[in-house]
């Protein structure tokens, strides 16, 4: 293998590239990356074994090949190269790296030893721009579980009706809903580990988002530019999440996100001490959110906010509601409720295609 | 989806792999190897599951014929071998129960589950077994039972502190978890500290040594029910019992309730402080008696109800007449349930004998070396000398083997001193010995037999 690649390049995938490389593994072989030119094109890959990355890197080679490299030592010293033409040229056993005033070799590991991370690339099963993509999805994600133990509940529901996409994700404690109208052929409902969806949201690039799936396989492909990202469908169940969503409510207030989120970030302070739990209390038109620890102290903030209906209260895990928070950029936000034991609703007034359920704690008095 | 696998194919599974196993390196056989299930046999054709197709592409291009050979091995015919990516779910998680956000109803009423909020969990170190209704009540324990059920109920108010004792194994720990149990039951939120004395010293070493007693006196004068398990042992321990005596009064004062059990009455603790032991008898205390004879019918009753096994009132009985001791007795069930189940057979008095009568477990007799040595050489028919010997023909290195493996195991002699014992080997051939003869005991019926026929010997 010889080739000529810009740094540049180099150094724009291989942050993502790293994210693939597995951080412990007993086989010295995936603690590598491969580097591979072949018909006319240079790719990197990586891989844990539970998920695969690859990235085409424009290169002008100049002898086809591969082999792979201890990805933390590539990683370190492509990083800390100037931008500029370098060779990488495989020499026996070694690669050799030389840039203009740089040289430098590495061990590799034969890429005979390095899995393929997919056969065949499958069908097409929706596409979207990357707007599209983290608009949507950004305000769903971070409602997966990251427990391994129920499998479902790690993956995001990518589920394709009509013409509605819709993303749903839930760690059995709070749950997210977007609804996003798109023309699309056939019904199709996936799984996606979580881990790739958030893999694919850390590309800051403009594009377009390519899903694919090998039927036999049970493999999805996602298709970022010139990266794809390699993991298996979860093989699971999914919660039955309609039939949790109230249809009624006896509380709704409206209210400005960021003062709300304000309130709840001065509460944490405390209620970090107490389990997390933040309480919720409308009267009129004023929404108390408080917090106390025995122990440290208490605090109440006070927002103005729009009541329609009963005076209630309610208490939340305060994580939870920062993550919410931290997820929507809209101005005005609703919170519907029926009583301190159903999950709170939380929607947009000016968009109705989302929607978020927190259960609720039962706290005291 | 969830795949349950057939039993006969995941032992074959677990037997070509155990021959895969011993040809690879262990970071290959772990990392590849460790998910993967045989999902069918048919036709010749066997399906394997395995968690990536990474993975998959990992072993077909590594280790597809030592698979396929160990396969044909098992089945004596020629095998061909399919993936498929999947991950087998493994049996703990089967029973998982529906998180919160799912077990209630739309707008109704939610069910039960749903009430315990998410952050008030289980208190720790509690098994969650161990309740009321799980404990069998006879004269022995009743006045013990209706103590603590009271205090259950009106915690810090009745009987406060609550002390029980009582001879090991008639359910101290037990009633004292019953009464956690209960009060999470009731209300959740109530702060529960269940610790033995020996984790509440530690505590206070640990606070003491990094600095942060502040931290542990808070944790421990801010709870709502503090159970202290075989409180004796902090006999002695004076830092400690200063602390205990401090917590102690505040918890008194503010009406949260303290339960304490220990193995003798409060004054029968030797080295324990005056002012500790006059606290402890402040309430009430209640001694458990060893379980009579119907107490014991009855705990085998519950227990085997509860793993799911029908257990005739005869077999009890039976079972009950030989062993006194309810940890024991617990033991003994296990084992005839397993037997029973491997079996295929009804627990009859054979068996019974067999685990209860031979007393394998149970009734521990101490052997001398010289017994062990005596035994085995008369067993494999040599001299007590060629055992401490030099030569190393098969059958000589076999019986020396054994005499490590059971010098270790029932004497718990350290490696050196059964090297010393045995002619003055070195401690790792002695730790090679006792792995290689561990090994062929798991491996090989016969020689399991054997063994088990000199321990026998031993025995009688």
């Amino acid at each position: 293998m010889k080739l000529l690649v810009l740094i540049e390049n180099l150094q724009k995938h291989l942050p993502l590239l790293y994210r693939g490389v597995s951080t412990r593994s007993q086989l010295p072989v995936l603690l590598n990356i491969l580097l591979v030119a072949k018909n006319g094109k240079f790719f990197i890959k990586s891989t844990d074994l539970e998920i695969g990355i690859e990235a085409e890197i424009p290169a002008n080679i100049k002898k086809e090949g591969g082999t792979t490299v201890p990805a933390r030592k590539f990683y370190d010293l492509i990083s800390s190269l100037p931008h500029g033409k370098i060779t990488l040229s495989l020499e026996g056993k070694t690669l050799e790296i030389v840039g203009e005033k740089t040289k430098s070799s590495l061990q590799t590991i034969s890429m005979e030893e390095f899995p393929a991370l997919y056969e065949e690339k499958g069908a097409e099963i929706i596409n979207l721009t990357t707007e599209e993509f983290n608009k949507n999805i950004t305000s769903v994600v971070f409602a997966a579980s990251t427990d391994v133990v129920r499998p479902a509940l790690s993956g995001v529901l990518v589920k394709k009706e009509g013409s509605n996409v819709f993303f749903v994700a839930t760690d059995g404690y709070r749950l997210s809903l977007k609804q996003y109208q798109k023309e699309t052929k056939g019904e199709v409902a996936l799984l996606i580990p979580s881990r790739i969806i958030r893999e694919l949201l850390s590309i800051k690039e403009t594009g377009k988002i390519v899903l694919y799936v090998a039927k036999n396989s049970n493999q999805i492909i996602c298709s970022y530019n010139e990266i794809n990202i390699v993991g298996r469908l979860i093989e699971a169940e999914y919660p039955n999440y309609q039939k949790i969503i109230p249809t009624t409510h006896t509380t709704k207030i409206t209210f400005n996100k960021d003062e709300v989120e304000k309130a709840v970030k001065i509460a944490s302070v405390f209620a970090r001490e107490a389990a997390n739990v933040v309480k919720f209390v409308v009267q009129k038109n004023i929404l108390r959110v408080s917090s106390s620890a025995p122990s440290v102290g208490e605090n109440t903030v006070e927002v103005e906010v729009q009541l329609e209906g009963e005076e209630n209260q309610i208490a939340f895990n305060a994580r939870y509601l920062l993550d919410l928070f931290g997820s929507i950029h809209e101005e005005q936000m609703a919170l519907e409720i029926t009583g301190p034991l159903n999950p709170g609703v939380f929607n947009l007034p000016t968009d109705s295609s989302f929607i978020h359920l927190i259960m609720p704690i039962r706290a005291q008095g | 989806m969830e795949h349950a696998i057939d039993n006969n194919l995941t032992e074959l599974w677990t037997k070509a792999l155990g021959v895969v196993q011993t040809e690879i390196s262990k970071a290959n056989f772990i990392t590849l190897f460790k998910k993967t299930a045989l999902l069918s046999l048919e036709k010749n054709v066997a399906t394997i599951a395995a968690p990536s197709s990474m993975i998959i592409d990992l072993i077909k291009k590594r280790f597809l014929v030592l698979i396929k050979t160990a396969l044909e091995k098992q089945t004596n015919h020629p095998v061909e071998i399919i993936f498929i990516p999947k991950t087998i779910v493994t049996m703990g998680s089967f029973g998982e129960k529906a998180a919160p956000l799912f077990a209630q109803e739309p707008n109704g009423e939610p069910t039960h589950t749903s009430v315990v909020s998410p952050v008030y969990n289980y208190p720790q170190r509690l098994r969650v077994d161990y309740t009321f209704q799980t404990l069998a009540v006879s004269s022995s324990n009743q006045l013990a039972f209706v103590a603590a059920t009271t205090v259950s109920k009106k915690p810090g108010t009745t009987y406060n502190p609550l002390f029980i004792y009582g001879p090991v194994g008639v359910g101290k720990t037990h009633l004292m978890q019953a009464i956690a149990s209960e009060m999470h039951k009731t209300d959740p939120r109530k702060k529960i500290i269940y610790c033995t004395s020996e984790e509440f010293t530690n505590d206070v070493v640990e606070s003491i040594r990094s600095n942060q007693t502040q931290i542990m006196k808070r944790r421990f004068r801010s709870t709502d029910l503090f159970i202290v398990d075989d409180v004796q042992f902090i006999a002695g321990k004076d830092r400690v019992q200063e602390e205990l005596f401090h917590t102690f009064n505040i918890l008194i004062d503010k009406n949260a309730q303290i339960v304490l059990s220990s193995d003798r009455p409060p004054h029968e603790i030797k080295k324990l402080e005056k002012r500790l032991s006059s606290r402890f008898s402040g309430g009430l205390t209640v001694d458990i008696e060893s379980p009579d004879f119907e107490l014991r019918c009855a705990i085998l009753l519950i227990k085997a109800k509860k793993h799911g096994f029908d257990l005739s009132m005869e077999t009890a009985k039976k079972i009950a007449e030989n062993i006194d001791d309810t940890r024991l007795l617990e033991g003994a069930l296990l084992r005839l349930i397993t037997e029973s189940e491997t079996q295929g057979k009804e627990i009859g008095s054979p068996m019974i004998e067999k685990v209860v009568g031979a007393g394998s477990l149970f009734k521990k007799p101490v052997f001398r070396i010289e017994d062990i040595m005596r035994e085995v050489c008369a067993f494999y028919d040599i001299k007590p000398t060629q055992i401490k010997g030099e030569r190393r023909n098969a059958s000589l290195a076999k019986a020396r083997q054994v005499c490590m493996y059971l010098l270790k195991k029932e004497l718990r002699l350290p490696f050196t001193e059964i090297g010393n014992i045995l002619g003055g080997r070195d401690h790792t051939t002695i730790m090679h010995g006792v792995e290689k003869i561990e090994r062929l005991i798991s491996l090989e019926k016969p020689f399991d037999e054997e063994v088990r026929e000199i321990i026998r010997s031993l025995r009688a």
